[in-house]
């Protein structure tokens, strides 16, 4: 595609400057929530009550503080999962973004936080004229993304254009895949160790209708006086949106299931950045019905006899996945008891609060005249890629927790927590801590070695933090697991402290001079000019040590029987030498015949 | 005509492909508005892009000024290209020069047809979507060439509606258009409908395999040729005039001793109401980008007054047919009614492509040849002997029903009984075949009055197409002494023998015709 300066264009495309009418002024009724999925209605003051202009952080804390004060009545989240008289159904879908380096309809670059305006190519802001090209590149991920989520990928499949206008659309539709997706009917398992609800069992497969490609909308960054920027950067990037079945009946079940999503895509490479930071977002669809009652009469994706749903829109946290389930049930259930009826509706969530609002009703609803592209033929995947892709998907996430576990002796608890940090850059960087450990000591149990490494690894090292700067990741771990401190240096250490060479204390005091000189020096070295090495005492010291902190007192109440009193006397000693070289059983034989003098 | 001029000689520097002869070496050639060009506006004829300067040229135009073209400046057209009149103008109604300026010059392509037939340029390019460069070139009396879909570049070639949109060439001779269209007719990688290039030498293959078999037949030229008459175009709506003209040259070509042969086409009738959905409800969805924000005019007030973001600025600055067939395509495309419009109008589309499948010779290079069985014909579909209906190499008929209607007339007509002048046109379009208008002349008594008569070939059969159109201009005599000189020094001429071997070959490898 022939690419424009993007100088020039910039220039081009709002006359090279902003302007200060129209579109790029809101009004100032609508909430930050609405920003991205919004229909051609155009802002009306009576619609959203709630107006924005509170400052976040305050909002958070005045939330908090309402929530404490209200708050000793409630119920645990883990008491809140089921309730005796309803049952709840959720469906969820999940938007995520494809790691390419190209946009899915134009050659322009995937960025994530470069200058705006800087990788658009003519298409991506419907340039009249313009055409799409489709990046063949971009099915890798989604392809991967599909098999690890066990869907049948469709030899063919086809683009659709769904229509509705708002000033992150340039071209006032969206491709997607609406009649014809590139996979469908998959199933992802979730585990006890997942989160899962107790009710839920050991297990639970929830059914993945289907997984469809789409584009990414503009980027609006708003700024004070109701300004609103428009970024058309991310205009144009590959997202794959994964459509679950109506199969979830507990709130931390959907909560575990957004969860496992992200690890899966993150251990095959298929999608870029997490949950929270804004590359994955979630819209979770909510109904309740009686037990005992009858049937409700609606049917979502083939599931039938459910109660009117309500959609949830653009969730973006484990938590507010959770928490807004569980508002959102109980505000049917209060409508349903009161003998009200379900409307549907599309409804939002803002972080902190207890009750979802409603963004705007089935009136409200945009027909997005859904088309298949004349300008895009279908796409064709041939079996040879299909297999290809199934064979070099490598390991999976549950597969890993599962060889951390027995092989390697962790917890499941910290195994999950080594998949799932860092993209999987921190599991990396376990395995080569403990490639490293074997070199050093060969004959050493697995199991041993890998509680060790994930001691270090997971709880020492993630104590690490910059004074000066607050940073969301100091060690600056990457997916490959390089960061701040070369592995190599952390095996070392580990080893040292195994072997006796150093003792706890001096590791700790290591390892944080290894973060804070950036790796620029080994561990041997850093222990050198510390002089932290381990030298046992010499019976000579012991015996100073010991006279130096012998307090008569204790010492006659020792020999009138309380022999208990010696481990007082030792961990006086063990205070009083502040390089922790003070062996406690050595200590005592000490002070013993010390005192045993003192009898005569 | 225009509503942009270049400045005269103002050709840009642009390195000639070494295998394209510069036929058109500092030639004015004239360029539809809604064909990006990077020195002069794009607007469409609409308020909304008065002033859009694209950033960007169509590859046409690159393609044109590599081959030394001078773009003059560029025409004024329907809006958009929705039109058969070109009355609906941003910039006001294109118009024959006096006395015969109340006679319509067709439409969308209006302002390329006047600037040739004026002389002014030597070759324009249009856009036909269902007929808006066949039906301006015979209202205006020159020849109008839509090749087959996917053939020439539509990179830079604003949308109306994609799925049938084709850039199109008008001139004063089926020689210039053969010129230009072999000069255009590259694979371009940057639209995702432009034949393959493996395509096209499949197509290529098939007639040369077909070329062959003939020559061995000793069967070689222009008078063996079959030419099938749609029974089905014989309308109620038909002008006596223009029937009458139909007859006429069906009997030059018997003459020449080609074979006339009835055959039916049974969903012509419902092919236009089909390509107006179609057409529509394309139009409507890629008609929603122009919103004012990135390009275009944009209303003084907000985006968000009125009642739907954006409503005033697209309010502003579309004109009524636009808003129009906007309305109506997203009507044929809303959750409630897009199962018995926009469904049923791709069905309809299908049905129309079999019908030409059917009666032509040549089988379709991008369909796998289908069989017809006889129990599921039509009833009214006339079989030639008991395997089946006879097939043909070419359709001829007229371009619209009637001769160019006068504009006072056209005001008073519903908008929709304007449609009506595209049923002809119309399932070429939807089939996306190749077709060329070509003038007939003739004085009444109540001044110019112009018709067409248009050639149809099967897809990639382009070739074909322009070479008998050449035969039919020889025939008819068509040299308008106005135009003589400006032609005679319009470089080498084709020699008859070369138009019989371009009549065997199909258009699109570049390999096939060196002139």
């Amino acid at each position: 595609m022939a690419r424009i300066a993007p100088r020039v264009l910039r220039s081009y495309l709002f006359g090279g400057q902003v302007l200060a009418i129209g579109c790029l002024r809101r009004n100032p009724v609508r909430s930050p929530a609405l920003q991205r999925y919004h229909g051609t209605q155009a802002s009306r003051a009576d619609t959203d009550p709630a107006p924005i202009s509170i400052p976040f952080r305050k909002q958070l804390k005045d939330e908090a503080k309402r929530r404490k004060a209200e708050g000793s009545g409630k119920k645990t989240k883990e008491d809140n999962q089921k309730l005796e008289d309803w049952e709840l159904t959720v469906g969820i879908e999940i938007h995520a973004q494809l790691n390419t380096a190209r946009k899915l309809f134009s050659s322009a670059a995937s960025t994530i936080n470069d200058i705006p305006n800087t990788h658009v190519a003519l298409f991506d802001v419907a340039m009249p004229g313009s055409q799409p090209s489709f990046q063949k590149e971009t099915l890798i991920p989604a392809l991967r993304a599909a098999l690890a989520l066990n869907c049948t990928i469709q030899k063919t499949s086809k683009f659709d254009r769904k229509h509705y206008m708002h000033w992150d659309q340039p071209s006032g539709y969206q491709i997607t895949q609406y009649y014809e997706p590139f996979a469908k009917d998959g199933h992802i398992t979730l585990y006890a160790h997942d989160g899962i609800a107790k009710e839920d069992g050991d297990r639970i497969d929830i059914g993945i209708k289907q997984i469809q490609m789409e584009q990414d909308t503009a980027k609006t960054i708003s700024q004070p006086g109701d300004i609103h920027l428009l970024d058309f950067n991310r205009v144009g990037l590959p997202l794959i949106e994964i459509i679950t079945l109506p199969q979830i009946h507990h709130p931390s079940t959907a909560a575990a299931l957004v969860r496992k999503v992200q690890i899966i895509l993150n251990s095959v490479d298929a999608c870029v950045l997490g949950l929270q930071s804004g590359g994955l977002r979630a819209d979770v669809n909510v109904s309740v019905r009686r037990r005992d009652g009858e049937e409700g009469d609606n049917e979502y994706a083939g599931v039938k006899g459910l109660g009117k749903r309500t959609e949830i829109k653009n969730l973006s946290s484990f938590k507010a996945v959770e928490d807004a389930i569980i508002a959102e049930r109980d505000r049917q259930i209060e409508v349903l008891d009161a003998g009200g009826k379900i409307e549907g509706e599309t409804r939002g969530w803002t972080i902190g609060s207890t009750e979802t609002r409603r963004l705007r009703g089935k009136e409200g609803e945009v027909d997005y005249r859904y088309m298949p592209d004349p300008d895009l033929g279908p796409v064709i995947i041939g079996q040879d890629l299909i297999d290809h892709l199934h064979e070099s998907l490598g390991v999976l996430p549950d597969h890993e927790i599962n060889v951390l576990v027995d092989d390697y002796g962790l917890t499941t608890k910290d195994a999950m927590s080594l998949v799932s940090l860092n993209e999987g850059g921190r599991h990396e960087y376990f395995c080569d801590v403990v490639d490293e450990l074997q070199r050093l000591a060969p004959d050493q149990d697995l199991k041993e070695v890998g509680r060790l490494a994930g001691n270090w690894v997971l709880h020492e090292m993630g104590g690490l933090s910059n004074v000066e700067v607050e940073e969301d990741d100091p060690l600056r771990m990457t997916s490959d697991g390089d960061c701040i401190i070369p592995s190599a240096q952390i095996a070392q250490l580990v080893h040292y402290l195994d072997t006796s060479k150093i003792n706890g204390k001096s590791a700790k005091k290591v390892l944080s001079e290894l973060f804070s000189s950036g790796g620029s020096k080994s561990t041997k070295d850093l222990i050198d000019e510390a002089g932290l090495w381990f030298t046992p005492l010499s019976v000579a010291e012991y015996e100073e040590l010991a006279k130096s902190i012998l307090d008569m007192k204790v010492v006659e109440q020792i020999l009138a029987g309380k022999d208990g009193k010696v481990n007082f006397l030792v961990g006086q000693m063990m205070r009083k030498d502040g390089d922790g070289r003070v062996d406690p059983q050595q200590a005592a034989v000490v002070l013993r015949k010390l005192i045993e003098e003192f009898r005569k | 005509m225009f509503s942009s001029q270049g400045r005269s000689k103002s050709k840009r520097k642009m390195e000639p492909k070494p295998r394209s002869p510069l036929w058109l070496a500092d030639r004015p050639v004239a360029v539809k508005d809604n064909i990006a060009t990077a020195d002069l506006p794009t607007t469409c004829a609409s308020g909304i892009l008065k002033n859009h300067q694209s950033p960007f040229e169509a590859s046409v135009v690159e393609q044109l000024r590599s081959i030394g073209a001078t773009i003059m400046g560029k025409t004024n057209m329907d809006e958009f290209g929705m039109g058969s009149h070109s009355t609906n103008s941003f910039f006001g109604t294109v118009t024959n020069p006096p006395p015969f300026d109340r006679l319509s010059v067709g439409g969308s392509s209006g302002g390329s047809a006047v600037a040739v037939a004026e002389n002014l340029v030597d070759l324009a390019i249009g856009t036909d979507t269902g007929g808006s460069v066949r039906l301006p070139a015979a209202y205006s009396g020159v020849v109008g060439f839509k090749p087959s879909y996917g053939i020439i570049s539509r990179w830079g070639v604003v949308p109306y509606a994609n799925s049938l949109d084709t850039v199109g060439i008008l001139a004063r001779s089926s020689e210039k258009v053969f010129k230009a269209f072999i000069s255009m007719r590259e694979h371009d990688p940057r639209d995702p409908t432009s034949l393959s290039e493996k395509s096209r030498m499949r197509a290529f293959t098939n007639s040369r395999n077909r070329w062959r078999k003939v020559r061995q037949q000793n069967h070689k030229d222009f008078q063996k040729l079959r030419i099938g008459v749609p029974e089905q175009y014989n309308i109620f709506e038909l002008d006596d005039r223009t029937r009458w003209a139909w007859q006429l040259i069906l009997m030059l070509f018997q003459d020449q001793g080609c074979t006339i042969v009835p055959i039916s086409l049974p969903n012509t009738e419902k092919a236009l109401p089909a390509y107006y959905v179609l057409a529509m409800a394309e139009a409507a969805s890629n008609l929603s980008k122009y919103d004012g924000v990135r390009y275009g005019t944009r209303s003084k007030s907000r985006d968000g007054a009125g009642d739907v973001l954006y409503s005033e600025s697209r309010g502003e600055g579309f004109g009524d047919e636009v808003k129009r067939r906007i309305l109506l395509g997203s009507y044929a495309l809303s959750s409630d009614a897009i199962d018995n419009y926009f469904i049923k109008a791709q069905k309809v589309r299908r049905l129309v492509q079999q019908d030409f499948d059917r009666v032509f010779s040549m089988p379709n290079p991008l369909r796998d040849p289908e069989q017809f069985d006889l129990s599921e014909m039509d009833e009214s579909i006339l079989l030639n002997n008991k395997l089946g209906p006879s097939q043909v190499d070419l359709i001829v008929c007229p371009t619209s029903p009637a001769p160019a209607p006068n504009l006072d007339d056209i005001t008073n007509q519903r908008p929709v009984d304007a449609y009506i002048n595209d049923v002809f046109t119309v399932p070429a379009s939807m089939a996306g075949l190749p077709a060329i208008s070509v003038p007939l002349k003739r004085r009444q008594e109540d001044g110019r009055r112009f018709d067409g008569m248009q050639i149809i070939g099967q897809y990639s059969d382009d070739n074909r197409v322009i070479a008998v159109a050449h035969e039919l201009e020889k025939l008819l005599k068509n040299n308008d002494a106005r135009w003589s000189r400006a032609e005679s020094d319009s470089g080498t001429a084709i020699s008859d023998r070369r138009w019989l071997d371009i009549m065997q070959l199909t258009f699109v490898h570049s390999r096939d015709v060196k002139v």
